[in-house]
């Protein structure tokens, strides 16, 4: 079950988990060559993504997550 | 195919790095601002066709970006959306009555040559002769109203900068414009980052105020159908908010984590669903054995909703492909939860070619107001709904996309995906109903054609 | 030996300006603790004086500006930072992204933070190592990674240094070679201690380079034609210690804070402009043992000398 309380919990705790463990988690600046690559960006594809927020916000009762997602339609 | 990292990629990245340290070979003397970067302009079509006639829609988008110097970034989007063919009105088939609907097609609120209107004892709720036009369900057949169609434009606007070592800030806005709705938005958002950019941290807020001005006016949500209870424009407002955290696990992957939570309150109800009512035996309800005008209602959803979600996105490098996959728990206060799973892999099939194959599975449960009709003996609830969005149900997508690169950071790229809807509550066990639908698949379509560009 | 005369720049330094028997003008200064030559192949003295006040001024500014010797120094500003942000120009500004790109590069083995492990390691021919305690202590205050550099602004953690010292005479070689070619349409070669760039070649073919015997100056082991281009050397035979027969060389691992074993005396690489060759064969000292094999990998013309 999610509620705020436990969502935020586990956001805090994987939150504090990856901030001290940075001595093991994440890489050297010249071990970036991958992340650099266009497709390995998070938002790789903006415009689709907004397209599949917009589409799904106007056929499913949930939305968003990712961002601020698919509002501002009438179409739901 | 020629895909493989050269072997001195070491010597021509120094020498682009020399390149860019010794040239312009003139005097350092004054401090020339960063170089803007070019338009990156991101141009899209988007065909999307539902089955047995259902809505249709061409939406074209652009979305442009600039880099204006030192990471102030500057981002437009613009779409345009027109929207025709049959909506699902809530009402549900019947097995051997036509039914009879109406679709406004004007102000009920527009001086005609006769009184359209008038004023009830309340003060604000119009009882109304609204334009209409009538359409007619054939019996067994669900009731789709042909004569749904809007157009939407809408434009974003957004801007992000440093505002100081490790922190960048963003605002944007929103507005769009329907024929029945207006929506006009605003976000601001603050990320930081840390361990040598390995980790983000951001929050953001998000403000919506939108306006509903249904065609014919707006019902009064729960009531008959045909006394057109009506009342002009309502609102509704949303406050949102975002916690985020992204963070580079290995050289391979990066992941991101958000939780956002997010209030409506106002008018939530949709202004053209109905819900049936029907006796025992599963007919619509007879109007001549009740007070009621019409066997249907008017929709009325709650005058808030808090919903919640938590998002895990993942990329990762697999050699030359890439793989995304996400995942998102979502849940709110009419009871809908819902989890989502996204699969998307990018395989570069020659120097300039590439296939994206994507899977998407959705699941929702129904909101606790839901009904697929309403029951005669019942009381009729406060909050009702038989909105095909508000059922449990599960969806799937498949699809994919190609794209091929044309040099100069120009990319053109179709997308050819199918939806799919599957209602976990369709039939009924009550003798007049048994074997229909009264909740049928929805199946589109989805076409796009993208165009990335730079100048 | 020809006409001789001196020119003088507005840094107050005044180089030596001597017609050569080989129809070339050479022109030669003191900066940055090395040699400075500028090779010009005319017979136009009063343009080879102002050249060579040109040339002067430059690697004059260069190392006013980069040298962490001078108080006044860009780079002192920022080793006296303290860890609050400073704002840099755009010419510092480039060769700070320059010198992360070579982080980057290198794999993290070029960091023009590791100048602090001077403070323990003296390469003076002697045995004094320094104790391994001594050279850990240290190693918090080294990384780039560590340095927050988002251009134009730099921030680097209390106690830790940046030094130009790896990149510094290179590029002053490109920029001089550069401000000359802008004015001179002739063939023109720029030697600052060792590392050289030209343009054009000289009416006899190529320009003659001689690789120096190790520990024997102006003594050649090797002679080189270069008509374009540029030659950097790495590795100094008088920089190390000799310990229980172990040579150790100056060039320091920064992730270990110790020499790295294996690598050439001296790697000589030729490239389009003096930086990029200077780079690759730092870069090679840095693998070791496997500098030439690197360089090879690299397609890059080198001249390695083992001792």
């Amino acid at each position: 079950m999610l509620n705020a309380r436990t969502a935020l919990m586990i956001f805090l705790v994987a939150s504090l988990g990856t901030l001290q463990g940075c001595s093991t988690l994440g890489v050297k600046p010249w071990q970036r060559d991958l992340l650099a690559r266009k497709d390995m960006a998070l938002d790789a594809n903006p415009l689709d993504a907004a397209i599949d927020d917009h589409l799904y916000f106007s056929k499913e009762a949930a939305s968003g997550g990712k961002g601020f997602g698919g509002g501002g339609c009438g179409c739901n | 195919m020629q895909l493989k990292t050269p072997a001195n990629a070491l010597r021509l990245g120094l020498m682009a790095a020399t390149c860019a340290l010794l040239s312009p070979p003139t005097t350092h003397a004054a401090d020339a601002p960063e170089d803007d970067g070019p338009w990156q302009v991101d141009a899209g079509l988007l065909y999307y066709k539902e089955n047995e006639g259902r809505v249709r829609t061409i939406e074209p988008v652009v979305n442009v970006r600039r880099n204006l110097g030192d990471d102030h970034i500057v981002g437009f989007n613009f779409a345009f959306d027109s929207l025709s063919g049959g909506s699902p009105n809530g009402a549900i088939a019947a097995k051997s009555k036509i039914q009879t609907f109406a679709t406004p097609s004007g102000s009920s609120l527009t001086p005609g040559s006769g009184p359209q209107t008038y004023v009830s004892p309340s003060g604000n709720t119009y009882t109304t002769l609204a334009k209409v036009t009538l359409y007619t369900i054939q019996p067994g057949a669900l009731p789709l109203d042909p004569n749904f169609h809007d157009r939407r434009i809408s434009f974003d606007a957004n801007w992000s900068q440093p505002v100081s070592t490790n922190v960048k800030g963003t605002v944007g806005g929103h507005i769009s414009d329907e024929l029945d709705f207006d929506s006009l938005a605003v976000n601001g958002a603050l990320s930081r980052d840390f361990n040598a950019k390995n980790s983000t941290v951001s929050f953001g807020m998000n403000a919506e105020l939108d306006k509903i001005k249904a065609i014919g006016g707006t019902p009064v949500g729960g009531s008959d159908y045909a006394q057109l209870l009506k009342t002009g424009s309502k609102s509704k407002h949303v406050i949102g908010g975002l916690l985020g955290l992204t963070q580079v696990i290995s050289r391979e992957w990066v992941a991101q984590l958000n939780y956002s939570y997010d209030r409506s309150q106002g008018y939530l109800t949709d202004p053209y669903k109905i819900l049936s009512i029907v006796d025992s035996t599963g007919n619509l309800m007879a109007v001549s054995s009740s007070t009621a005008a019409s066997p249907y209602r008017f929709e009325n959803r709650p005058g808030t909703r808090t919903r919640q979600s938590l998002y895990v996105g993942n990329k990762v490098a697999l050699g030359l492909q890439t793989l995304d996959v996400s995942y998102r728990r979502g849940k709110d206060d009419w009871s809908v939860k819902s989890d989502t799973v996204d699969v998307r892999l990018r395989v570069p099939i020659s120097n300039d070619w590439y296939i994206e194959p994507h899977v998407r599975w959705y699941r929702q449960t129904a909101a606790e107001f839901y009904h697929l009709y309403l029951d005669q003996v019942d009381a009729i609830p406060q909050f009702m709904s038989a909105d095909p969005r508000l059922a449990g149900f599960t969806a799937t997508t498949i699809g994919f996309k190609v794209g091929v690169d044309l040099g100069g950071n120009n990319e053109l790229s179709l997308r050819l995906e199918q939806y799919q809807q599957k209602a976990s509550e369709r039939f009924s066990s009550l003798l007049n109903l048994q074997g229909l639908d009264l909740n049928p698949s929805l199946k589109s379509a989805i076409v796009q054609i993208g165009w990335k560009m730079e100048y | 030996m020809g006409d001789a005369g001196a020119a003088s720049g507005g840094s107050g330094i005044t180089p030596q300006v001597v017609r050569r028997d080989d129809l070339t003008v050479a022109i030669s200064f003191s900066a940055m603790a090395s040699p400075c030559e500028v090779l010009l192949e005319t017979q136009d003295l009063a343009l080879a004086h102002e050249l060579a006040g040109l040339a002067v001024d430059e690697a004059l500014r260069i190392e006013r500006k980069f040298s962490r010797y001078r108080d006044d120094s860009v780079i002192s500003t920022i080793n006296a930072s303290h860890g609050k942000p400073i704002a840099v120009d755009a010419e510092t500004s480039s060769l700070l992204s320059f010198a992360a790109h070579c982080h980057v590069l290198s794999e993290g083995r070029f960091d023009v933070t590791s100048g602090v492990l001077r403070r323990v390691w003296h390469f003076d021919g002697s045995d004094r190592l320094p104790s391994a305690a001594a050279v850990a202590a240290l190693l918090p205050l080294i990384g780039f990674d560590k340095v927050d550099w988002q251009p134009p602004n730099i921030c680097l953690p209390a106690g830790m240094e940046i030094d130009f010292g790896g990149i510094g005479k290179e590029y002053a070689v490109d920029r001089v070679l550069g401000l000359i070619t802008a004015r001179f349409d002739g063939a023109v070669l720029v030697n600052f201690g060792g590392d050289l760039a030209a343009q054009r070649a000289p009416a006899s073919g190529e320009w003659r380079v001689g690789i120096e015997r190790p520990g024997q100056h102006r003594s050649a082991a090797l002679l080189l034609g270069l008509s374009q281009g540029a030659l950097a050397t790495s590795g100094d035979t008088h920089r190390f210690l000799l310990r229980a027969g172990i040579r150790y060389s100056h060039i320091l691992d920064v992730r270990t804070g110790w020499p790295v074993p294996g690598a050439p005396a001296s790697v000589t690489v030729a490239a389009g402009t003096c930086v990029e060759a200077g780079m690759l064969a730092t870069f090679a000292m840095l693998r070791g043992a496997e500098a030439e094999a690197f360089l090879e990998t690299q397609g890059a013309r080198h001249w390695a000398l083992r001792l």
